[in-house]
């Protein structure tokens, strides 16, 4: 179980991405720490280097200026001696542990060379001969048996006179040079220690929230859309993403709601005409004259060419109001469809003894779906027949405003009473509830989808509808927008159905 | 004639055979994509009625093997699904025409008449039509009754032309709209109502013998 975790736990993003930038912080680090190591030795080693090539100096002029009788060897020694003790001895004559300092001249002659210093000076020779000497550069000369590297600067006497060599180990330096490392390595294991600890718990936290996120959406039911992501006061990447994942549970619960609310008022509209229906097929059944009882059957076949009809009309205002009805657009002139459609109800308003007047004389381009706006041109049409009340004058007219083309549709009837005309004020983007599925008039026989379709059809095609009463007093007005030229909807690459 | 219905649903099926029998044609059925395949590829339908919901096989799919070994009937395909793009591509993968349930008979039977009229090859297009004592001249777009001229709006003379075209046969409003207006409306307006009624105002006035009669709930025929 344990390692099942601890395997999981190897899996995260949150362990993948400390790692990462753990390892890089680390090298960044090393890589600091080195430079300032190296910029401290250098100055360290300087502070030796110029008190060596000082006392090499002086060495060399005693051993140049003394004269070569038997006192030379112990001169020279006094005064290497003398030279050896600065450097043992701290500013107030404490000893300085470990401070090492030797002297040594070779003559061209091969006598034994003079050695102040350490007492195995064999070892000291063997090593001084493996350099060469460079005239008064230190090198760093390595001794078996001691620790750390003397650092030895090697003068040159007269030609063939042999050198002199000054070697001092610095213990002071070398101690402060290992502290420091010991220090910078430390620090460097700490903060990389820290580094990642505070990454990886940054990162395990933020990721949480992802979890949460995640946890939601995989406990969303379709029964229960009502769980969201707790989002605290929090600006960052993750609330913004918790956010937006809270909206969208959000528009799909209201789309799950309509949708149910559709439902609903379907089958509420459904079950009337479908008992009246079965009604009429009944009685037709069991009547013996034929001619009463096709009356009947022919009564059922219209109520269900109209149920038919609210069935379509209701899929269709539910798909472009879910943002789903999908337009094949062509560019045809608005007037002249308004034309034909104008043509085909003329004669019905002149039987239901209204003045039908239209005024479509310019063109007017428009993207837009055929079949679809003919049939909202239709049922403005048809709205009008029905509401605006016998003896009104009804008027079509076509034209440009802005950027959008204008179906206006006004009437001198009744007008629409104030309760259609209010704000519905549930967030739809449809606010009036003139243009709402289901909701009609008082008068009204229909199912309440015209105006609900006419309002989805221009909003389908990135426009809008708007009804009000006129401001000169009778009559209502409906404007149906729909933009000129390219609407919201590109033009799909639509095969023409050749449909006959 | 004979017609293939291929349909999975026993009383849409049960019902188009009876209605297309009745209406003089000689019928197949079967329930099944690959059973209606193998009817098919017999080659002796003239035109073919394919469901696009089959429980073995999709229509369009049926459709599309058909066309691929050489079946050239006419397809008039029936669905369900109302979408453009469903129609659409019926009829770029093999399809001739497209009809969306609920439909009526007349319009079904009307269509599959149209279909078998293109894949036949037609005689030359009259230029009179006469029914009864009713008499239309397409070229010069005159309408007389029984010798007396009709006076009649281009409107009204396209749509007697229509029924003409149609005579005998019921016509429905959505097909009205569709061929006189050119309007694809599936609308329960009885708006072709009104003009039927003007147009029978001029052609059955002062006469005993209406042409033009309405089949309430279906439609329209004129008929001697």
């Amino acid at each position: 179980m344990f390692s099942r975790i601890r395997r999981s736990f190897y899996r995260t993003s949150a362990w993948r991405l400390a790692l990462r930038s753990t390892l890089v912080f680390a090298a960044g680090c090393a890589v600091v720490f080195l430079a300032m190591y190296i910029v401290v030795a250098r100055a360290v080693q300087e502070r030796s280097d110029s008190w060596l090539m000082g006392e090499s100096e002086t060495l060399k002029q005693v051993a140049l200026t003394t004269p070569r009788d038997g006192l030379y060897d112990r001169i020279v020694e006094e005064v290497a001696e003398q030279a050896s003790q600065e450097v043992s001895y701290d500013g107030s004559g404490h000893p300085i542990e470990g401070n090492t300092v030797f002297f040594a001249e070779t003559n061209g002659s091969g006598q034994p060379p003079v050695w102040v210093g350490p007492e195995e000076s064999a070892k000291f020779l063997e090593a001084l001969r493996r350099i060469r000497p460079a005239q008064g550069t230190p090198v760093s000369v390595r001794v078996p048996g001691w620790r750390a590297p003397f650092r030895v600067v090697a003068v040159s006497m007269k030609p063939g006179e042999g050198h002199i060599y000054l070697g001092l180990l610095d213990a002071e330096a070398a101690a402060l040079m290992r502290r420091l490392l010991v220090r910078f390595a430390l620090g460097w294991l700490v903060m990389v220690v820290l580094g990642f600890l505070v990454t990886l718990m940054g990162l395990r936290r933020m990721l949480r929230r992802v979890d949460a996120i995640t946890g939601t959406a995989a406990s969303i039911r379709s029964d229960d859309l009502s769980t969201r992501v707790p989002v605290k006061d929090q600006r960052d990447e993750v609330a913004r993403l918790a956010r937006t994942f809270n909206n969208m549970l959000d528009r799909i619960s209201s789309t799950v709601n309509q949708l149910r609310t559709l439902t609903d008022s379907m089958a509420h509209d459904l079950k009337s005409p479908i008992t009246s229906v079965r009604g009429r097929l009944e009685i037709a059944l069991s009547l013996d004259d034929r001619s009463q009882s096709a009356e009947l059957v022919a009564g059922a076949l219209e109520q269900l060419d109209r149920l038919s009809d609210v069935i379509t009309t209701s899929l269709d205002v539910a798909e472009a109001d879910g943002g789903a009805l999908r337009l094949r657009p062509q560019t045809v002139d608005l007037s002249e469809l308004a034309g034909r459609v104008a043509e085909l109800y003329g004669p019905a308003f002149a039987d239901n003894h209204q003045i039908f007047a239209i005024s479509a004389d310019r063109p007017v381009v428009v993207q837009m779906d055929v079949p679809l706006c003919t049939r909202m041109l239709s049922n403005l049409m048809e709205n009008e027949l029905h509401y605006a009340g016998a003896g009104a004058e009804v008027r079509l007219a076509i034209g440009e405003e802005g950027n959008f083309a204008a179906i206006r549709v006004e009437d001198n009837g009744p007008g629409f009473s104030a309760e259609l005309l209010e704000n519905a004020g549930d967030g739809s983007p449809e606010p009036t509830r003139v243009f709402h599925r289901f909701v009609k008039g008082s008068g009204s026989q229909g199912h309440g989808l015209g105006l609900a379709f006419v309002s989805a059809v221009a909003m389908a095609h990135g426009g809008r509808a708007s009804a009000r009463n006129r401001s000169d007093g009778r009559g209502a007005e409906i404007v149906v927008e729909l933009p000129l030229g390219e609407g919201k909807h590109q033009p799909q690459q639509s095969t023409q159905a050749s449909v006959s | 004639m004979r017609l293939l219905v291929v349909e999975d649903d026993k009383t849409i099926r049960e019902f188009l055979t009876r209605a297309l029998a009745e209406s003089g044609f000689g019928v197949d059925a079967s329930a099944l994509g690959r059973e209606g395949e193998k009817l098919a590829l017999e080659g002796v339908h003239d035109a073919l009625i394919v469901d696009l919901a089959l429980p073995d096989m999709d229509g369009l799919e049926l459709i599309q093997r058909l066309r691929a070994q050489g079946v050239t009937a006419p397809v008039l395909i029936l669905s369900a699904r109302r979408s453009v793009d469903e129609r659409v591509s019926g009829l770029e993968r093999g399809g001739d025409d497209y009809m969306t349930k609920p439909f009526a008979v007349a319009e079904l039977l009307a269509r599959v008449r149209a279909l078998l009229r293109r894949s036949t090859p037609s005689q030359s297009e009259a230029t009179r039509l006469r029914v009864g004592d009713l008499e239309i001249d397409l070229i010069r777009r005159e309408a007389k009754r029984g010798g007396a001229e009709i006076q009649l709006t281009q409107q009204e003379f396209a749509l007697l032309e229509y029924l003409c075209r149609n005579a005998g046969r019921v016509v429905t409003r959505a097909m009205v709209l569709d061929h006189v207006w050119k309007m694809r409306i599936d609308t329960s307006t009885n708006i072709v109502d009104v003009h039927i009624h003007r147009l029978r105002n001029k052609v059955d006035r002062d006469t005993q013998q209406p042409l033009i009669r309405t089949i309430r709930g279906v439609g329209y025929v004129l008929k001697d």
